[in-house]
């Protein structure tokens, strides 16, 4: 009885411990067989860290290996306010090495030390020696955490090329933004198994970092010094708001400098409010309509799809022309009738409108497109604006005469080069490019990939063009862009600016001058605008002129271009008492409501009501007469060398067309005929 | 009676079963501390104290239990003068004053007062007369084991001295408790609850509140817990392999050769691991439960039954800790985690267990 009654209560204890024992049991089966992956996510997740491997961003060097933009490491302190002794000795050693406030300082630290931080940045990116100096003091509280800074050596030059950076090091304007994941890199992640106290136990690489890379620029320094400084000194003096250049390398489309005006300072800091204006990199990002120097397309597209030729006759009306109910002027004076080339030497607005009425709309429209306008010219710089090109079919009844001598139309400085060097290079339309090659780290370097250039019009009718255009600079609106030692072609443009308030055009003036040198085999391509000019000066022969003869010379010389004509030329021909200003005045127009600005001047005001009175420039001279033979005696060339036929050819105001190398042999018109006004004198060189 | 014993009788599933576990228990402890300095030389402590543990069984087997139920007084005594001892020369690790300094050795007292107690609450429950546990006993008995109790919480070691408790319950159980009384004990133990809450240490309060929510404070006092179920949970099937559990090696995984030997172990070798082993403490329970009934008379089958009470509550309450059934009372798994007292007493109680069945034959 007793025995089976301790075996009853032996089994009811061993039951009793069963179900105990079958709760763990079910406790163990859900933990290791039901959710193992939960547990195993959570033992990683307290295991491993990723590591971040910074990568130091890469290098902008311009074209001669000139450091345009580097980053620097830099020490930045902090402390560890909970355990800083004494905040007030803290704050005088502090304050004493980094120039600060002792007081503050110490505020700051006890106020951090109250909040129980274990953190406070005191000051970030220190100099040097100031870290060496805290670094001696060997202070357990002081922590010093390398800092990378960007540096731009040449402070302002090339601002708007490079850009700049935002405090995280993330590009924030011009090459830095475009091309930042480049210049970046790539962090590299490291994972790491830690144990309890986070000390790492092994490391494997989850991604390689990869080290930002270095670009080489297109950009010469010193042929960017030179257009910053000449473009300034223009500006200034001329009273405009901004301006830009472009030198571009014919044939490679290598952007050899590109300045703007007003300019930064990338070391500067992004916030500063006066600097906001300085940053708009204007020649790729701002367009504005062109004015004449856009004849030059309007008169390639002639060449192309008409019968006319340099020297066929154009009637200019004698100075205004009816279009629809407007009336047309010309900014100065008039002409009866001009040679092709002279309508471009001397910028006849009305000769302008006839030539493109003779295009039509579709071929214009056509040549526009061709010469690269419309459409971006694929730079690698932020926000480039493809300018302003309505469709055919959204012309109106001024949109052709406007266009043609380049209104109603808006282009970037950048577009006017890429339009530019077609006509500089025979023809082709080549992208610009402002990267030369990349670089990175442990890797050869690349050269950048060029696109494909296109064939946009023939050889010969840009070889015309340049002819034309060399007459522009040689007896033309553009003589003061005349180069030293270089032969130039070119054009000149002044539009007035319009004004999206009032709807019509103002009193300001957009000056540009867009040429090329040496004539024959051209080198290099330079646009200068100037905007929102005021008054006489701001016609573009005047303003923009000057900058290109000093800016295309100097870059002449510095690429070593062989000069084609000798050196120390007077600087000036006898200077006519009327330079021809070649300005547009429409009567009577009023932009229509839909349309973009129409050229178009409010009513009654003629071209001489037009011109700002101010500029001595405009000083009462009777208009030319444009009946009056023009044209001058042809010399004898035959037997001369190059140098003494050019030489000669300039004295008399010659355009001459030249063949061949070696000495004068034969000429046309032949020594002794009337050279009618715009056409040339063909020589054959022969040795 | 000595010479009815043989080589024979000697309970060598008992034997061997614990060298199984212990030899795990072994492998584990290296595991886990091979490379962590300050215990890499754990595992061969334990293989000598299993060695010195195997001599103690012999002793143990050797000296009829009978003698030693005689001695029990002087046994009582002298535990108690040593756990008093404790407070005045003992040692003091881990904020707890546990051992006492024996020559080179320091030895937990409260582990060596467990196999007193079982002794004890044998010999007073075999003396009774009548089928059934009378109050006044039942208490005498209480009181006399809640003595060392009390002591030992106090060292403060709330885990060894709860330890205590199931001999007397199943004891008592045994020698014929009656139901009114478990509902008498059953509903002072749910009055005395909040008076025994309030009066624990911080320390354990706390541990008591991480068991019902350990995510509540993880880097806290549910740390332990949490870091042990991961080591169990990441085990899955058939573990990560010995010294290639993350969680023990990366040192997660708190006291891994001792306490939470059983995370360690079920991280390495998986839940296929986990059910060997445990099935080899089943099958060493079933075996001195066998022995109890086995028991020539009833003093035997308390001391069995004692040591087998002591023994499943110790694996249970452990790894029930391990993997979150049970709070973390910091007592260590029997045979497998390191530590020289626990090792010894646990033999010396197999060895109880192989005493009372070489005298079973009763002639």
């Amino acid at each position: 009885m007793q025995e089976s009654g301790e075996t009853k209560r032996v089994r009811l204890l061993f039951r009793i411990a069963l179900v105990w024992a079958a709760i763990i049991a079910a406790r163990l089966v859900h933990l290791q067989v039901v959710s193992h992956e939960e547990w195993k996510d959570a033992a990683l997740q307290q295991q491993e860290r990723e590591v971040e491997v910074p990568v130091p961003r890469g290098t902008i060097y311009d074209r001669n290996g000139k450091v345009l933009a580097k980053s620097l490491t830099l020490d930045s302190v902090c402390v560890n306010p909970r355990r800083i002794p004494d905040a007030e000795v803290a704050a005088r050693i502090l304050g004493a090495v980094l120039g600060q406030d002792t007081g503050e300082l110490q505020a700051k630290i006890e106020k951090a030390a109250a909040a129980k931080r274990g953190f406070l940045w005191v000051q970030r990116r220190i100099t040097r020696e100031q870290s060496e100096r805290l670094r001696n003091f060997n202070l357990d509280w002081i922590e010093l955490r390398q800092e990378t800074r960007r540096e731009y050596p040449s402070g302002q030059l090339a601002a708007h090329v490079i850009g700049s950076v935002d405090f995280q090091e993330r590009g924030s304007s011009g090459i830095e933004l475009a091309l930042d994941d480049d210049l970046q890199g790539q962090a590299g992640a490291v994972k790491l198994v830690t144990d309890v106290k986070q000390r790492a136990y092994e490391s494997t690489t989850e991604s390689a970092a990869l080290p930002g890379e270095d670009l080489t620029l297109t950009i010469d320094s010193r042929i960017q010094y030179t257009a910053e400084t000449e473009l300034a000194k223009a500006a200034i003096n001329s009273g405009a708001k901004s301006g830009s250049v472009v030198v571009m390398r014919v044939r490679t489309g290598e952007v050899l400098a590109l300045a703007n005006w007003p300019t930064f300072d990338p070391n500067g800091k992004l916030e500063d409010p006066h600097a906001i204006t300085g940053r708009n990199n204007l020649a790729v990002t701002v367009p504005y309509e062109p004015g004449s120097v856009f004849k030059v397309i309007t008169l390639s597209a002639a060449l192309e799809t008409t019968q006319l030729r340099p020297e066929s006759p154009i009637d200019c009306h004698r100075g205004a022309l009816r279009v629809g109910n407007h009336t047309v002027h010309e900014a100065h004076g008039g002409y009866g009738i001009l040679s092709l080339a002279d309508v471009l030497a001397k910028s006849s607005n009305i000769g302008a409108i006839e030539i493109g009425k003779v295009v039509g709309q579709a071929n214009l429209y056509e040549y526009v497109t061709r010469f690269g306008f419309g459409r971006p010219t694929g730079l690698p710089m932020p926000a480039e604006s493809s300018g302003q090109l309505k469709p055919v079919k959204r012309w109106g009844s001024m949109t052709l005469p406007s266009i043609s001598m380049g209104h109603e139309v808006s282009v970037t400085a950048v577009q006017l080069a890429q339009a530019c060097e077609v006509v500089a290079s025979g023809g082709q339309l080549i992208r610009p490019v402002i990267v030369l090659k990349r670089h990175r780290g442990g890797e050869a370097e690349r050269e950048e990939p060029r696109q494909a250039s296109r064939q946009v019009i023939r050889p010969e009718t840009a070889i015309t063009m340049r002819a034309m255009m060399e007459g522009v600079v040689l007896h033309g609106t553009g003589r003061n862009a005349k180069l030293n030692g270089y032969t130039s072609g070119g054009k000149t443009g002044t539009a007035k600016i319009f004004d999206n308030v009032t709807h019509s055009y103002s009193r300001y003036y957009n000056g540009s001058f867009m040429g090329f040198a040496p004539v024959k085999n051209p080198e290099i391509v330079v646009v200068v605008t100037l905007n929102r000019t005021t008054g006489g000066a701001g016609y573009g022969g005047q303003v923009a002129g000057p900058v290109f003869r000093v800016v295309a010379n100097d870059a002449l010389r510095i690429l070593d271009v062989p000069k084609d004509l000798p050196e120390n030329l007077p600087e000036n021909l006898p200077e006519e008492k009327v330079q021809p200003v070649n300005e547009l005045s429409v009567d009577g127009l009023e932009p229509e409501p839909d349309s973009e600005p129409v050229s178009s001047i409010p009513p009654g005001l003629g071209a001489a009501s037009n011109t700002p009175t101010q500029a001595p420039f405009f000083s009462p001279t009777a208009p030319r007469d444009p009946n009056a033979p023009t044209g001058v005696r042809v010399p004898n060339f035959r037997g001369r060398t190059m140098r003494d036929v050019l030489e000669k050819a300039t004295e008399s105001g010659i355009v001459v067309e030249v063949v061949g190398r070696g000495i004068a042999r034969a000429q046309a018109p032949e020594a002794g005929a009337i050279l009618p006004a715009g056409e040339r004198v063909r020589v054959q060189f022969d040795r | 009676m000595a010479q009815y014993r043989s080589l024979r009788d000697f309970d060598w599933v008992i034997l061997i079963l614990t060298l199984v576990i212990s030899a795990a228990g072994v492998l584990q402890i290296y595991s886990a501390t091979h490379d962590t300095p300050k215990w890499e030389d754990a595992w061969w402590k334990q293989v000598v104290w299993i060695f010195l543990g195997l001599v103690l069984m012999w002793v143990a087997t050797q000296i009829d239990y009978h003698s030693l139920l005689g001695q029990v007084p002087v046994l009582y005594a002298a535990t108690v003068a040593l756990l008093l001892g404790t407070y005045l020369v003992g040692t003091v690790i881990f904020g707890s004053r546990r051992w006492i300094g024996v020559g080179a050795f320091k030895l937990q007292v409260s582990e060596f007062a467990k196999l007193v107690i079982i002794l004890l609450v044998a010999r007073y429950l075999s003396e009774l007369k009548g089928d059934s546990l009378e109050g006044k006993e039942l208490l005498k008995l209480a009181g006399l084991i809640g003595i060392p109790l009390v002591l030992v919480l106090r060292q403060p070691d709330l885990g060894t001295s709860l330890t205590y408790t199931p001999v007397l319950a199943v004891g008592v159980f045994l020698a014929g408790l009656r139901w009114k009384q478990i509902a008498i004990a059953v509903l002072a133990f749910a009055l005395a609850s909040p008076i025994v809450y309030f009066s624990l240490q911080d320390y354990q309060k706390a541990r008591l509140v991480s068991f019902v929510d350990p995510a509540k404070d993880p880097k806290g006092k549910g740390y332990q817990v949490i870091q042990s179920k991961i080591a169990i949970g990441q085990g899955e099937m058939w573990g990560r392999g010995v010294t290639k559990g993350s969680q023990t090696q990366l040192r997660f995984l708190p006291v891994p050769h001792t306490d939470f030997i059983f995370s360690a172990f079920a991280e390495e070798h998986g839940f296929v691991g986990v059910v060997v082993i445990l099935g080899l403490y089943f099958l060493l329970l079933m075996q001195i439960v066998q022995n109890a009934q086995l028991a020539p008379d009833r003093a035997g089958l308390y001391i069995c039954m004692g040591i087998a009470a002591l023994l499943l509550f110790h694996v249970l309450v452990n790894v029930g800790m391990a993997v979150g059934r049970m709070p973390v009372t910091g007592i260590p798994l029997p045979l497998m985690s390191s530590g020289g007292s626990n090792t010894l007493s646990m033999y010396l109680m197999l060895g109880l267990v192989n005493n009372v069945r070489l005298r079973r034959f009763v002639n």
